[in-house]
Protein backbone atom coordinates (compact mmCIF):
# COMPACT_ATOMS: atom_id res chain seq x y z
CA UNK A 1 0.00 0.00 0.00
CA UNK A 2 1.66 3.18 -1.19
CA UNK A 3 -1.46 5.35 -1.03
CA UNK A 4 -1.67 7.92 1.76
CA UNK A 5 -4.19 6.68 4.30
CA UNK A 6 -6.52 9.67 3.90
CA UNK A 7 -10.02 9.96 2.46
CA UNK A 8 -9.03 12.04 -0.53
CA UNK A 9 -5.90 10.01 -1.42
CA UNK A 10 -7.81 6.72 -1.28
CA UNK A 11 -10.72 8.09 -3.27
CA UNK A 12 -8.35 9.43 -5.95
CA UNK A 13 -6.39 6.17 -6.07
CA UNK A 14 -9.54 4.11 -6.58
CA UNK A 15 -11.04 6.50 -9.12
CA UNK A 16 -7.79 6.69 -11.12
CA UNK A 17 -7.43 2.93 -11.10
CA UNK A 18 -4.12 2.88 -9.22
CA UNK A 19 -5.76 0.89 -6.40
CA UNK A 20 -8.85 -1.29 -6.24
CA UNK A 21 -11.51 -0.88 -3.57
CA UNK A 22 -10.92 -4.54 -2.72
CA UNK A 23 -7.24 -3.92 -2.00
CA UNK A 24 -8.10 -0.89 0.14
CA UNK A 25 -10.58 -2.91 2.18
CA UNK A 26 -8.04 -5.71 2.62
CA UNK A 27 -5.56 -3.13 3.86
CA UNK A 28 -8.11 -1.70 6.33
CA UNK A 29 -9.02 -5.17 7.59
CA UNK A 30 -5.38 -6.07 8.09
CA UNK A 31 -4.69 -2.81 9.96
CA UNK A 32 -7.67 -3.50 12.23
CA UNK A 33 -6.53 -7.08 12.73
CA UNK A 34 -3.04 -5.91 13.66
CA UNK A 35 -3.94 -3.00 15.93
CA UNK A 36 -7.38 -3.38 17.38
CA UNK A 37 -6.56 -6.19 19.79
CA UNK A 38 -4.71 -3.62 21.85
CA UNK A 39 -6.92 -0.56 21.19
CA UNK A 40 -10.44 -2.02 21.34
CA UNK A 41 -11.98 0.55 18.98
CA UNK A 42 -14.32 -1.83 17.15
CA UNK A 43 -17.28 -3.75 18.55
CA UNK A 44 -17.74 -5.52 15.22
CA UNK A 45 -16.01 -5.50 11.86
CA UNK A 46 -18.36 -6.05 8.91
CA UNK A 47 -15.85 -8.23 7.05
CA UNK A 48 -18.16 -9.92 4.54
CA UNK A 49 -20.30 -6.87 3.75
CA UNK A 50 -17.21 -4.67 3.39
CA UNK A 51 -15.59 -7.08 0.94
CA UNK A 52 -18.84 -7.39 -1.01
CA UNK A 53 -19.30 -3.61 -1.17
CA UNK A 54 -15.68 -3.19 -2.34
CA UNK A 55 -16.16 -5.72 -5.11
CA UNK A 56 -19.27 -3.83 -6.21
CA UNK A 57 -17.32 -0.54 -6.37
CA UNK A 58 -14.62 -2.25 -8.48
CA UNK A 59 -17.22 -3.65 -10.87
CA UNK A 60 -18.76 -0.21 -11.25
CA UNK A 61 -15.30 1.29 -11.81
CA UNK A 62 -14.64 -1.24 -14.60
CA UNK A 63 -17.97 -0.26 -16.15
CA UNK A 64 -16.83 3.35 -16.33
CA UNK A 65 -18.00 4.81 -13.02
CA UNK A 66 -14.77 6.56 -12.10
CA UNK A 67 -16.05 9.63 -10.31
CA UNK A 68 -17.56 8.45 -7.00
CA UNK A 69 -16.80 11.07 -4.33
CA UNK A 70 -15.81 8.47 -1.71
CA UNK A 71 -14.87 5.54 -3.96
CA UNK A 72 -13.55 2.68 -1.86
CA UNK A 73 -12.99 4.75 1.28
CA UNK A 74 -13.31 2.56 4.40
CA UNK A 75 -15.32 4.38 7.07
CA UNK A 76 -16.14 3.21 10.59
CA UNK A 77 -19.40 4.21 12.27
CA UNK A 78 -20.36 4.68 15.89
CA UNK A 79 -22.44 1.87 17.34
CA UNK A 80 -25.54 4.13 17.58
CA UNK A 81 -25.96 4.33 13.80
CA UNK A 82 -28.24 1.91 12.01
CA UNK A 83 -27.11 -0.22 9.09
CA UNK A 84 -29.88 -2.50 7.91
CA UNK A 85 -29.36 -6.09 9.02
CA UNK A 86 -26.48 -5.26 11.35
CA UNK A 87 -26.47 -4.99 15.13
CA UNK A 88 -26.58 -1.43 16.49
CA UNK A 89 -26.28 -1.65 20.26
CA UNK A 90 -25.49 1.96 21.27
CA UNK A 91 -22.93 0.48 23.66
CA UNK A 92 -25.75 -0.98 25.76
CA UNK A 93 -26.73 -4.43 26.94
CA UNK A 94 -30.28 -3.24 26.26
CA UNK A 95 -29.65 -3.41 22.49
CA UNK A 96 -26.88 -6.04 22.45
CA UNK A 97 -28.75 -8.18 19.91
CA UNK A 98 -30.82 -5.51 18.18
CA UNK A 99 -30.62 -5.71 14.38
CA UNK A 100 -31.43 -2.56 12.43
CA UNK A 101 -34.54 -2.59 10.29
CA UNK A 102 -33.28 0.25 8.09
CA UNK A 103 -30.15 2.30 7.41
CA UNK A 104 -29.41 5.76 8.86
CA UNK A 105 -29.53 8.54 6.26
CA UNK A 106 -25.92 9.65 6.92
CA UNK A 107 -24.71 6.07 6.47
CA UNK A 108 -26.81 5.51 3.34
CA UNK A 109 -25.35 8.67 1.83
CA UNK A 110 -21.81 7.44 2.53
CA UNK A 111 -22.62 4.14 0.85
CA UNK A 112 -24.16 5.87 -2.17
CA UNK A 113 -20.95 7.92 -2.52
CA UNK A 114 -18.89 4.73 -2.74
CA UNK A 115 -17.66 4.51 0.86
CA UNK A 116 -17.29 1.11 2.51
CA UNK A 117 -18.81 0.77 5.99
CA UNK A 118 -16.12 -1.26 7.69
CA UNK A 119 -17.62 -1.81 11.12
CA UNK A 120 -19.16 -0.33 14.25
CA UNK A 121 -17.14 1.29 17.01
CA UNK A 122 -17.27 1.35 20.78
CA UNK A 123 -19.00 4.19 22.61
CA UNK A 124 -20.25 5.22 26.01
CA UNK A 125 -23.64 3.62 26.65
CA UNK A 126 -26.25 5.60 24.68
CA UNK A 127 -23.47 8.20 24.21
CA UNK A 128 -23.56 9.16 27.90
CA UNK A 129 -19.99 9.66 28.99
CA UNK A 130 -16.75 11.43 28.14
CA UNK A 131 -14.32 8.50 28.12
CA UNK A 132 -16.06 5.57 26.35
CA UNK A 133 -15.81 3.68 29.65
CA UNK A 134 -19.56 3.40 30.23
CA UNK A 135 -19.80 1.00 27.25
CA UNK A 136 -21.37 -2.28 28.36
CA UNK A 137 -18.89 -4.20 26.22
CA UNK A 138 -15.26 -3.10 26.40
CA UNK A 139 -12.76 -0.39 27.18
CA UNK A 140 -11.18 1.55 24.33
CA UNK A 141 -7.63 2.79 24.70
CA UNK A 142 -6.02 5.95 23.40
CA UNK A 143 -3.72 4.88 20.54
CA UNK A 144 -1.16 7.52 21.56
CA UNK A 145 -0.87 6.11 25.09
CA UNK A 146 -2.80 2.95 25.89
CA UNK A 147 -2.99 3.75 29.60
CA UNK A 148 -5.16 6.77 28.73
CA UNK A 149 -8.77 7.16 27.67
CA UNK A 150 -9.51 8.18 24.07
CA UNK A 151 -12.21 10.52 25.39
CA UNK A 152 -15.83 10.02 24.55
CA UNK A 153 -18.51 9.30 23.93
CA UNK A 154 -17.40 8.49 20.35
CA UNK A 155 -14.05 7.14 21.61
CA UNK A 156 -14.04 4.03 19.40
CA UNK A 157 -14.42 6.06 16.21
CA UNK A 158 -11.73 8.52 17.36
CA UNK A 159 -9.30 5.73 18.23
CA UNK A 160 -9.92 3.90 14.93
CA UNK A 161 -8.90 7.03 12.99
CA UNK A 162 -6.05 8.03 15.32
CA UNK A 163 -4.54 4.52 15.02
CA UNK A 164 -4.81 4.76 11.20
CA UNK A 165 -7.12 1.76 11.01
CA UNK A 166 -9.54 3.83 8.92
CA UNK A 167 -9.10 7.26 7.31
CA UNK A 168 -12.48 8.47 8.58
CA UNK A 169 -15.23 7.57 11.02
CA UNK A 170 -18.59 8.94 12.03
CA UNK A 171 -19.47 9.87 15.58
CA UNK A 172 -22.33 11.78 17.12
CA UNK A 173 -21.75 14.99 19.04
CA UNK A 174 -24.35 15.91 21.68
CA UNK A 175 -22.15 17.87 24.08
CA UNK A 176 -18.69 17.39 22.60
CA UNK A 177 -18.68 13.65 21.95
CA UNK A 178 -16.74 14.08 18.68
CA UNK A 179 -14.68 17.22 19.27
CA UNK A 180 -13.43 16.11 22.71
CA UNK A 181 -12.17 12.63 21.67
CA UNK A 182 -10.69 14.19 18.50
CA UNK A 183 -8.75 16.55 20.77
CA UNK A 184 -7.61 13.77 23.12
CA UNK A 185 -6.55 11.55 20.20
CA UNK A 186 -4.84 14.26 18.14
CA UNK A 187 -7.14 14.22 15.11
CA UNK A 188 -9.83 16.40 13.49
CA UNK A 189 -13.47 16.23 14.64
CA UNK A 190 -16.15 18.53 13.24
CA UNK A 191 -19.63 19.10 14.67
CA UNK A 192 -21.66 20.77 11.95
CA UNK A 193 -24.46 23.25 12.60
CA UNK A 194 -27.54 21.60 14.10
CA UNK A 195 -29.79 20.65 11.18
CA UNK A 196 -27.02 20.30 8.60
CA UNK A 197 -26.95 16.49 8.87
CA UNK A 198 -29.96 14.20 9.26
CA UNK A 199 -30.35 12.39 12.56
CA UNK A 200 -32.56 9.71 11.02
CA UNK A 201 -31.36 6.26 12.06
CA UNK A 202 -29.18 7.50 14.92
CA UNK A 203 -30.18 6.19 18.36
CA UNK A 204 -31.45 9.43 19.91
CA UNK A 205 -29.78 10.76 23.04
CA UNK A 206 -30.89 14.40 23.26
CA UNK A 207 -32.76 15.31 20.10
CA UNK A 208 -32.28 19.08 20.25
CA UNK A 209 -28.49 18.64 20.67
CA UNK A 210 -27.43 15.52 18.70
CA UNK A 211 -25.56 15.97 15.43
CA UNK A 212 -23.72 13.38 13.30
CA UNK A 213 -20.10 14.45 12.98
CA UNK A 214 -17.01 13.13 11.16
CA UNK A 215 -13.53 12.25 12.47
CA UNK A 216 -10.63 12.49 10.00
CA UNK A 217 -6.88 13.05 9.91
CA UNK A 218 -7.15 16.48 8.29
CA UNK A 219 -9.64 19.30 7.73
CA UNK A 220 -10.03 18.73 4.00
CA UNK A 221 -11.17 15.14 4.62
CA UNK A 222 -13.65 16.32 7.24
CA UNK A 223 -15.15 18.70 4.69
CA UNK A 224 -15.27 15.96 2.09
CA UNK A 225 -17.16 13.55 4.35
CA UNK A 226 -19.46 16.30 5.56
CA UNK A 227 -20.28 17.36 2.01
CA UNK A 228 -21.63 13.85 1.40
CA UNK A 229 -23.70 13.32 4.55
CA UNK A 230 -25.20 16.83 4.81
CA UNK A 231 -28.53 18.08 3.54
CA UNK A 232 -32.26 17.99 3.96
CA UNK A 233 -33.81 14.62 4.73
CA UNK A 234 -37.58 14.16 4.74
CA UNK A 235 -37.11 11.66 7.58
CA UNK A 236 -35.69 14.31 9.94
CA UNK A 237 -37.91 17.36 10.31
CA UNK A 238 -35.08 19.32 11.95
CA UNK A 239 -32.75 18.88 8.96
CA UNK A 240 -32.72 21.91 6.71
CA UNK A 241 -32.43 22.81 3.04
CA UNK A 242 -28.94 24.28 2.87
CA UNK A 243 -28.23 27.65 1.28
CA UNK A 244 -24.51 27.00 1.54
CA UNK A 245 -23.42 23.40 1.09
CA UNK A 246 -19.91 22.47 2.21
CA UNK A 247 -17.50 23.72 -0.43
CA UNK A 248 -14.04 22.60 -1.46
CA UNK A 249 -12.21 25.90 -1.47
CA UNK A 250 -9.87 26.14 1.51
CA UNK A 251 -7.47 28.80 0.33
CA UNK A 252 -8.25 31.37 2.99
CA UNK A 253 -5.96 34.28 3.74
CA UNK A 254 -6.13 34.76 7.50
CA UNK A 255 -5.30 38.45 7.23
CA UNK A 256 -8.52 40.31 7.70
CA UNK A 257 -10.20 37.43 9.53
CA UNK A 258 -11.54 38.57 12.90
CA UNK A 259 -10.81 35.96 15.52
CA UNK A 260 -12.56 36.20 18.88
CA UNK A 261 -10.88 34.91 22.04
CA UNK A 262 -13.36 34.75 24.93
CA UNK A 263 -11.76 35.30 28.31
CA UNK A 264 -14.23 32.90 29.95
CA UNK A 265 -12.65 30.00 28.05
CA UNK A 266 -9.35 30.37 29.87
CA UNK A 267 -10.59 29.46 33.28
CA UNK A 268 -8.99 29.17 36.68
CA UNK A 269 -7.92 25.65 37.40
CA UNK A 270 -7.54 24.62 33.80
CA UNK A 271 -4.34 22.82 32.90
CA UNK A 272 -1.70 25.52 32.42
CA UNK A 273 0.19 23.60 29.76
CA UNK A 274 -3.02 23.17 27.74
CA UNK A 275 -3.74 26.91 28.05
CA UNK A 276 -0.18 27.74 26.97
CA UNK A 277 -0.47 25.46 23.95
CA UNK A 278 -3.72 27.14 22.87
CA UNK A 279 -2.23 30.61 23.41
CA UNK A 280 0.69 29.73 21.14
CA UNK A 281 -1.85 28.56 18.57
CA UNK A 282 -3.65 31.90 18.78
CA UNK A 283 -0.27 33.60 18.33
CA UNK A 284 0.06 31.80 14.97
CA UNK A 285 -3.20 33.43 13.88
CA UNK A 286 -1.82 36.83 14.87
CA UNK A 287 1.41 36.23 12.96
CA UNK A 288 -0.60 35.25 9.89
CA UNK A 289 -2.35 38.60 9.99
CA UNK A 290 -5.63 37.70 11.66
CA UNK A 291 -7.18 40.34 13.87
CA UNK A 292 -7.34 38.95 17.42
CA UNK A 293 -10.32 40.37 19.30
CA UNK A 294 -10.71 39.91 23.05
CA UNK A 295 -14.34 39.15 23.68
CA UNK A 296 -16.49 38.22 26.62
CA UNK A 297 -19.26 35.61 26.76
CA UNK A 298 -20.41 36.15 30.34
CA UNK A 299 -22.92 33.29 30.34
CA UNK A 300 -20.27 30.72 29.42
CA UNK A 301 -19.79 29.53 33.02
CA UNK A 302 -23.45 28.43 32.95
CA UNK A 303 -23.33 26.46 29.69
CA UNK A 304 -22.40 23.16 31.31
CA UNK A 305 -25.22 23.46 33.86
CA UNK A 306 -27.69 24.16 31.02
CA UNK A 307 -26.37 21.09 29.26
CA UNK A 308 -26.65 18.78 32.27
CA UNK A 309 -30.31 19.75 32.63
CA UNK A 310 -31.47 19.66 29.00
CA UNK A 311 -29.47 16.58 28.07
CA UNK A 312 -30.74 14.27 30.87
CA UNK A 313 -34.27 15.66 30.45
CA UNK A 314 -34.34 14.79 26.74
CA UNK A 315 -32.46 11.53 27.31
CA UNK A 316 -34.89 10.31 29.95
CA UNK A 317 -37.73 10.96 27.48
CA UNK A 318 -35.95 9.39 24.49
CA UNK A 319 -34.91 6.31 26.46
CA UNK A 320 -38.45 5.62 27.65
CA UNK A 321 -38.89 3.66 24.40
CA UNK A 322 -36.53 1.00 25.75
CA UNK A 323 -39.04 -0.92 27.82
CA UNK A 324 -38.47 -4.49 26.64
CA UNK A 325 -41.52 -4.43 24.35
CA UNK A 326 -40.10 -3.56 20.91
CA UNK A 327 -36.39 -4.00 21.54
CA UNK A 328 -34.05 -5.92 23.78
CA UNK A 329 -35.09 -8.50 26.33
CA UNK A 330 -38.60 -8.79 27.73
CA UNK A 331 -38.78 -8.23 31.50
CA UNK A 332 -40.52 -10.52 33.97
CA UNK A 333 -44.03 -10.21 35.32
CA UNK A 334 -47.09 -8.04 34.64
CA UNK A 335 -46.68 -5.00 32.48
CA UNK A 336 -45.40 -2.36 34.95
CA UNK A 337 -43.09 -4.87 36.58
CA UNK A 338 -41.96 -6.01 33.14
CA UNK A 339 -40.95 -2.47 32.17
CA UNK A 340 -39.03 -1.97 35.40
CA UNK A 341 -37.15 -5.24 35.26
CA UNK A 342 -36.24 -4.92 31.56
CA UNK A 343 -34.90 -1.40 32.13
CA UNK A 344 -33.18 -2.31 35.40
CA UNK A 345 -31.36 -5.21 33.74
CA UNK A 346 -30.63 -3.50 30.40
CA UNK A 347 -29.25 -0.09 31.43
CA UNK A 348 -25.85 0.56 33.00
CA UNK A 349 -25.01 2.88 35.89
CA UNK A 350 -24.46 6.14 33.96
CA UNK A 351 -27.62 5.67 31.91
CA UNK A 352 -29.64 5.03 35.06
CA UNK A 353 -28.08 8.09 36.68
CA UNK A 354 -29.11 10.34 33.80
CA UNK A 355 -32.59 8.85 33.46
CA UNK A 356 -33.14 9.48 37.17
CA UNK A 357 -31.72 12.99 36.87
CA UNK A 358 -33.87 13.77 33.82
CA UNK A 359 -36.96 12.33 35.49
CA UNK A 360 -36.34 14.50 38.53
CA UNK A 361 -35.82 17.61 36.40
CA UNK A 362 -39.06 17.04 34.50
CA UNK A 363 -41.12 16.05 37.55
CA UNK A 364 -43.94 18.18 38.94
CA UNK A 365 -42.60 20.88 41.25
CA UNK A 366 -39.11 20.94 39.70
CA UNK A 367 -39.82 21.43 35.99
CA UNK A 368 -39.93 25.24 36.18
CA UNK A 369 -36.89 25.59 38.42
CA UNK A 370 -34.68 23.32 36.30
CA UNK A 371 -35.91 22.64 32.78
CA UNK A 372 -37.65 25.95 32.05
CA UNK A 373 -34.78 27.85 33.59
CA UNK A 374 -32.29 25.91 31.47
CA UNK A 375 -34.05 26.59 28.17
CA UNK A 376 -34.27 30.28 29.09
CA UNK A 377 -30.51 30.45 29.77
CA UNK A 378 -29.99 28.50 26.56
CA UNK A 379 -31.85 31.17 24.58
CA UNK A 380 -29.87 33.92 26.35
CA UNK A 381 -26.63 32.11 25.57
CA UNK A 382 -27.62 31.94 21.90
CA UNK A 383 -28.25 35.69 21.87
CA UNK A 384 -24.86 36.25 23.49
CA UNK A 385 -23.10 34.24 20.75
CA UNK A 386 -25.11 36.04 18.03
CA UNK A 387 -23.92 39.38 19.45
CA UNK A 388 -20.29 38.19 19.58
CA UNK A 389 -20.45 37.02 15.96
CA UNK A 390 -21.32 40.55 14.88
CA UNK A 391 -17.80 41.54 15.97
CA UNK A 392 -15.85 38.43 14.96
CA UNK A 393 -15.92 35.77 12.24
CA UNK A 394 -14.89 32.83 14.41
CA UNK A 395 -14.22 32.15 18.08
CA UNK A 396 -11.21 30.18 19.33
CA UNK A 397 -10.94 28.17 22.52
CA UNK A 398 -9.42 24.99 23.87
CA UNK A 399 -11.52 21.94 22.97
CA UNK A 400 -10.88 20.28 26.32
CA UNK A 401 -9.52 21.76 29.56
CA UNK A 402 -7.23 18.73 29.98
CA UNK A 403 -5.31 16.16 27.92
CA UNK A 404 -6.26 12.46 27.91
CA UNK A 405 -6.46 11.12 31.46
CA UNK A 406 -5.80 7.67 32.93
CA UNK A 407 -8.42 5.05 32.21
CA UNK A 408 -10.65 4.73 35.28
CA UNK A 409 -9.58 8.03 36.86
CA UNK A 410 -12.94 9.82 36.74
CA UNK A 411 -15.36 6.92 36.80
CA UNK A 412 -16.53 7.43 40.39
CA UNK A 413 -16.97 11.18 40.23
CA UNK A 414 -19.73 12.16 37.77
CA UNK A 415 -19.27 15.90 38.19
CA UNK A 416 -15.52 15.64 37.41
CA UNK A 417 -16.35 13.60 34.30
CA UNK A 418 -19.01 16.12 33.23
CA UNK A 419 -16.48 18.97 33.49
CA UNK A 420 -14.56 17.42 30.56
CA UNK A 421 -17.29 18.86 28.31
CA UNK A 422 -17.07 22.40 29.65
CA UNK A 423 -15.77 24.03 26.44
CA UNK A 424 -17.72 21.96 23.92
CA UNK A 425 -21.34 22.05 25.18
CA UNK A 426 -22.05 25.66 24.17
CA UNK A 427 -21.94 24.73 20.46
CA UNK A 428 -24.61 22.07 21.00
CA UNK A 429 -26.77 24.30 23.18
CA UNK A 430 -26.68 27.12 20.63
CA UNK A 431 -26.54 24.88 17.53
CA UNK A 432 -23.42 26.52 16.06
CA UNK A 433 -20.68 24.60 14.20
CA UNK A 434 -17.41 23.71 15.90
CA UNK A 435 -14.28 21.84 14.94
CA UNK A 436 -11.32 20.53 16.93
CA UNK A 437 -7.94 20.62 15.16
CA UNK A 438 -4.58 19.45 16.55
CA UNK A 439 -2.68 22.37 18.10
CA UNK A 440 0.35 20.71 19.68
CA UNK A 441 0.96 18.78 22.87
CA UNK A 442 0.93 19.22 26.62
CA UNK A 443 2.39 16.58 28.98
CA UNK A 444 3.31 14.68 25.80
CA UNK A 445 -0.34 14.28 24.77
CA UNK A 446 -2.34 16.06 22.07
CA UNK A 447 -4.19 19.32 22.59
CA UNK A 448 -7.06 20.37 20.33
CA UNK A 449 -7.93 23.92 19.31
CA UNK A 450 -11.65 24.55 18.92
CA UNK A 451 -12.92 26.87 16.19
CA UNK A 452 -16.55 27.96 16.55
CA UNK A 453 -18.54 29.80 13.90
CA UNK A 454 -21.88 31.33 13.07
CA UNK A 455 -24.92 29.16 12.45
CA UNK A 456 -24.55 27.45 9.05
CA UNK A 457 -21.22 29.19 8.47
CA UNK A 458 -19.55 25.76 8.58
CA UNK A 459 -17.47 26.63 5.53
CA UNK A 460 -15.78 29.51 7.36
CA UNK A 461 -15.06 27.23 10.33
CA UNK A 462 -13.49 24.66 7.99
CA UNK A 463 -11.50 27.30 6.11
CA UNK A 464 -10.10 28.85 9.28
CA UNK A 465 -9.29 25.39 10.68
CA UNK A 466 -7.57 24.41 7.42
CA UNK A 467 -5.52 27.61 7.44
CA UNK A 468 -4.46 26.94 11.03
CA UNK A 469 -3.67 23.31 10.21
CA UNK A 470 -1.33 24.48 7.43
CA UNK A 471 0.42 26.91 9.81
CA UNK A 472 0.70 24.25 12.49
CA UNK A 473 2.08 21.63 10.10
CA UNK A 474 4.63 24.13 8.77
CA UNK A 475 5.94 25.05 12.23
CA UNK B 1 -31.67 18.61 48.76
CA UNK B 2 -34.13 15.83 49.64
CA UNK B 3 -34.69 13.36 46.84
CA UNK B 4 -37.15 10.49 47.11
CA UNK B 5 -35.23 7.89 45.10
CA UNK B 6 -38.01 5.29 45.27
CA UNK B 7 -40.61 7.68 43.92
CA UNK B 8 -38.26 8.79 41.12
CA UNK B 9 -37.49 5.17 40.23
CA UNK B 10 -41.25 4.51 39.98
CA UNK B 11 -41.70 7.51 37.68
CA UNK B 12 -38.72 6.39 35.57
CA UNK B 13 -39.95 2.76 35.55
CA UNK B 14 -36.53 1.65 36.64
CA UNK B 15 -35.72 -1.25 38.91
CA UNK B 16 -32.73 -0.37 41.08
CA UNK B 17 -30.70 -2.44 43.52
CA UNK B 18 -30.11 -1.14 47.04
CA UNK B 19 -26.52 -0.35 46.11
CA UNK B 20 -27.64 1.66 43.09
CA UNK B 21 -30.14 3.57 45.22
CA UNK B 22 -27.48 4.38 47.80
CA UNK B 23 -25.13 5.62 45.09
CA UNK B 24 -27.81 7.78 43.45
CA UNK B 25 -28.80 9.21 46.83
CA UNK B 26 -25.20 10.36 47.15
CA UNK B 27 -24.58 11.52 43.58
CA UNK B 28 -27.81 13.18 42.43
CA UNK B 29 -27.60 15.99 45.02
CA UNK B 30 -24.02 16.73 43.89
CA UNK B 31 -25.12 17.06 40.28
CA UNK B 32 -28.24 19.08 41.14
CA UNK B 33 -26.13 21.32 43.33
CA UNK B 34 -23.86 22.00 40.34
CA UNK B 35 -26.68 22.74 37.89
CA UNK B 36 -28.56 24.89 40.43
CA UNK B 37 -26.14 27.72 39.75
CA UNK B 38 -28.45 28.66 36.87
CA UNK B 39 -30.69 30.30 39.47
CA UNK B 40 -28.12 33.14 39.55
CA UNK B 41 -28.96 34.09 35.95
CA UNK B 42 -31.66 36.68 35.36
CA UNK B 43 -33.83 35.32 32.56
CA UNK B 44 -36.83 37.63 32.91
CA UNK B 45 -37.96 38.64 29.44
CA UNK B 46 -36.23 35.73 27.68
CA UNK B 47 -38.44 33.90 25.19
CA UNK B 48 -37.54 30.26 25.79
CA UNK B 49 -38.30 27.37 23.46
CA UNK B 50 -37.24 23.73 23.61
CA UNK B 51 -35.75 24.09 20.10
CA UNK B 52 -33.81 27.04 18.75
CA UNK B 53 -34.60 26.44 15.08
CA UNK B 54 -37.05 28.55 13.13
CA UNK B 55 -38.78 25.45 11.81
CA UNK B 56 -42.56 25.38 12.01
CA UNK B 57 -44.75 22.29 11.76
CA UNK B 58 -43.38 19.89 9.18
CA UNK B 59 -46.13 17.73 7.78
CA UNK B 60 -46.21 14.70 5.51
CA UNK B 61 -48.87 12.54 3.92
CA UNK B 62 -50.11 9.79 6.24
CA UNK B 63 -49.11 6.90 4.01
CA UNK B 64 -47.13 3.79 4.77
CA UNK B 65 -43.73 3.89 3.10
CA UNK B 66 -42.21 0.91 4.91
CA UNK B 67 -41.08 -1.87 2.59
CA UNK B 68 -42.02 -5.47 3.32
CA UNK B 69 -38.37 -6.17 4.12
CA UNK B 70 -38.22 -3.30 6.63
CA UNK B 71 -41.50 -4.34 8.21
CA UNK B 72 -40.27 -7.90 8.67
CA UNK B 73 -37.04 -6.62 10.19
CA UNK B 74 -38.96 -4.46 12.68
CA UNK B 75 -41.08 -7.43 13.72
CA UNK B 76 -38.01 -9.69 13.95
CA UNK B 77 -36.52 -7.34 16.55
CA UNK B 78 -39.53 -7.72 18.91
CA UNK B 79 -38.64 -9.78 21.98
CA UNK B 80 -41.99 -11.60 21.63
CA UNK B 81 -44.33 -11.83 18.68
CA UNK B 82 -47.38 -13.75 17.53
CA UNK B 83 -48.21 -14.04 13.86
CA UNK B 84 -46.24 -10.95 12.84
CA UNK B 85 -47.59 -8.76 15.65
CA UNK B 86 -45.94 -7.69 18.90
CA UNK B 87 -47.04 -9.68 21.94
CA UNK B 88 -47.26 -7.72 25.17
CA UNK B 89 -48.33 -8.51 28.73
CA UNK B 90 -51.96 -7.70 29.56
CA UNK B 91 -52.36 -3.94 29.82
CA UNK B 92 -55.60 -4.03 31.80
CA UNK B 93 -54.59 -6.81 34.21
CA UNK B 94 -55.83 -6.19 37.79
Amino acid sequence: MTTNWTVKAIRDAVNSGSATAASIVDEALSRIEKKDGEIGAFLEVFVDDARKAAKDIDVRHAAGETNLPLAGVPIAIKDNMLVMGHVASAGSKMLADYRSAYTATAVARLQAAGAIIIGRTNMDEFAMGSSTETSAFQKTKNPLDVTKTPGGSSGGSAAAVAADMVPAALGSDTGGSVRQPASLCGIVGMKPTYGRVSRYGIVALASSLDQVSPFTKNVEDAALVLSIIEGKDPHDATSVVLDEPIGDNFSLDLSGVRVGVPKEYFIDGMDEDVAACIRSGIEKFREAGAEIVDISLPLSPYALAVYYIIQPAEASSNLSRFDGMRYGNRGEGAIEESYRSARGAGFGAETKRRIMLGTFILSAGYYDAYYKKAIAVRAALKTEFDQAFKRVDVILSPTSPVVAWDIGAKMNDPVAMYLADIFTVAANITGIPGISVPCGTAHGLPVGLQVLGRNFDDNKVLQVAAAFEALHNAS
Amino acid sequence: MDIDINRLATLAKLQLTDDEKAMLERQLPDILDYVSKLQEVDTSGVDAKAYLTDAVNVLREDVITLTREERDAVVAAFPKQVGGAMEVPGVFAE
